[in-house]
């Protein structure tokens, strides 16, 4: 499968390497499918290629890395779309936004990825615990 | 959009399957209680807002020094 992005060029990968959201993300609900592109060689961070518009890439990153105690609680409408049957075939992804003056992953609404199947979805934590807009301390 | 009238205590169903049930009336305060098979997502309005506004933001992200991005300690 070729893809056509903006940012990193022509890309070739596998189409089983794609990462399917059902539902899209919420504003996104047309973006259905995002290949994974890292950033460096250090899996910190990886862009979430629109697999269908090129101009359309989410930085992520893996909340676990910044906030050791982010523990989100999926309920069971997401379980259920993910097919998730262990949380040991589960990934969380974050979004990042690069602001003027700040760089912050939103951890109210993380990506909870199925990773025997590929399926993703941006899940929505009813605990208001945590914001869009966590900054990405380095403590 | 349809319009309904409901007092406390009466509901409507949609679908078949979920059951929205008007659980209290206090001034300009209404709970409400949501009955539905548990693969139906429900969200608060304002919140749905919130994130797709947030990812649209996140979206917009042009490609800036990554070599700069903060890394965990």
């Amino acid at each position: 499968m070729l893809i056509f992005s903006e940012r990193f060029g022509d890309i070739d990968c596998d189409e089983s390497a794609a990462l399917r959201f059902p539902h899209g993300l919420l504003g996104f609900e047309d973006e259905t499918s995002f290949v994974v592109v890292p950033v460096g060689d250090d899996g910190i961070y990886n862009w979430l290629q629109s697999v269908k518009n090129p101009g359309l890439a989410f930085l992520t990153t893996t909340p676990h890395f910044f906030f050791s105690d982010y523990a989100p609680e999926v309920d069971d409408a997401d379980l259920v779309e993910l097919e998730l049957l262990n949380e040991n075939e589960t990934h969380v992804l974050c979004l990042v936004t690069i602001g003027e003056d700040s760089i912050s992953a939103n951890l109210l609404g993380p990506i909870v990825v199925n990773t025997r199947t590929r399926i993703a979805r941006q899940v929505v934590l009813s605990e208001r615990r945590w914001t869009t807009r966590e900054p990405l301390s380095v403590n | 959009m349809l319009v309904l009238s409901r007092r406390a205590n009466e509901s409507i169903i949609i679908n078949g399957n979920i059951t929205v049930t008007i659980l209290e009336i206090r001034g300009d305060h209404i709970r409400i209680g949501i009955d539905a098979p548990r693969d139906i997502t429900i969200h608060r309005e304002e919140i749905h807002a919130e994130l797709a506004a947030a990812n649209a933001k996140a979206a917009s992200t042009t490609t800036t020094d990554l070599s700069k991005l903060p890394r965990p300690k």
